[in-house]
């Protein structure tokens, strides 16, 4: 089912997060980078903006069977570094919907703006899903 | 390590390491501390449902790969912009072999070209690119 055009523009409420030291540590581990520096390794504002399952959250509300769902393409811009301790404010939007091959594949742009306490953006992000629909079956 | 840059031609590999293996553990380590909890990287039943023999690794898994090159070449905070794109799907229990290339130097940019290779293959799953402040600390 192609994905309904009015999402276009589908925007979360902004959303709050607070970069504890342990959860920047622990996703340091988790990639094998070294943790000692205390700045955010270079996709952790991806873990920052899926926050509170907010990646999910966007899908549900385009009605994407999670199932068909890859992750194309990626983009970070890095502004001002993110050091551990401090809380930051997401935003995030769907700012395009396009489809290829007659839309056996739909794609989906999601970006995000990563921002400071003082109003200063710290990054932005802008991730390409894909949607891969079936093949509908032509009557046999 | 540092890369070495000075003599570099563009194409060059400038910096280069493979990973180690990414096994069920590491995807739901991964998943954990990133908060994506799709069950495509966790469920293999799920996975197999979705067209796949197994589940597969998340592509951030992938792409922080080539995240961790440039960290361990480069301060994070001289790291301008990076980019990715996914071409293939990891399976679980495979290694990526990481690459970085040399693009363009500039007088105060450096830009890379990056690539993630199934490690024994010529399949490249993650493709991308970064920019790279050169400043003081260079």
């Amino acid at each position: 089912m192609a994905i309904d055009r009015r999402h276009l523009g589908y925007t979360l409420p902004t959303f709050d997060v607070t970069v504890e030291p342990e959860r920047l540590a622990e996703f340091a581990a988790a990639i094998g980078a070294d943790a000692g520096s205390g700045l955010a390794p270079p996709t952790f504002m991806k873990a920052i903006e899926g926050e509170h399952g907010s990646s999910r959250a966007i899908l549900e509300a385009l009605n994407v069977d999670l199932r068909r769902v890859l992750h194309a393409e990626q983009q970070f811009d890095y502004l001002v570094p993110i050091v551990a301790g401090e809380r930051l404010s997401v935003s995030r939007s769907v700012t395009d919907l396009y489809e290829k091959k007659n839309g056996v594949m739909e794609f989906i742009v999601i970006e995000s703006v990563i921002s400071k306490q003082d109003g200063s953006i710290a990054g932005r992000s802008r991730q390409v899903v894909l949607v891969r629909h079936p093949v509908t079956a032509t009557a046999a | 390590m540092k890369a070495d840059l000075a003599a570099a031609l563009p194409n060059a590999v400038v910096a280069e390491f493979i990973t180690e293996v990414m096994t069920h553990e590491s995807l739901q380590r991964y998943a954990k501390a990133s908060g994506d909890l799709n069950p495509l990287h966790l469920d293999p039943a799920f996975a197999r449902q979705a067209g796949f023999d197994d589940v597969i690794v998340h592509g951030m898994l992938g792409m922080a790969a080539l995240g961790r090159l440039l960290t361990e070449h480069f301060p994070a905070s001289t790291i301008r912009t990076f980019n990715a794109r996914f071409g293939a799907i990891i399976p679980v229990n495979r290694a990526l072999h990481c690459r970085a290339l040399l693009d363009q130097r500039g007088d105060t940019l450096l830009t890379l070209t990056l690539e993630a290779r199934i490690a024994g293959t010529d399949t490249i799953a993650v493709s991308g690119n970064a920019s790279i402040a050169l400043g003081a600390s260079d």
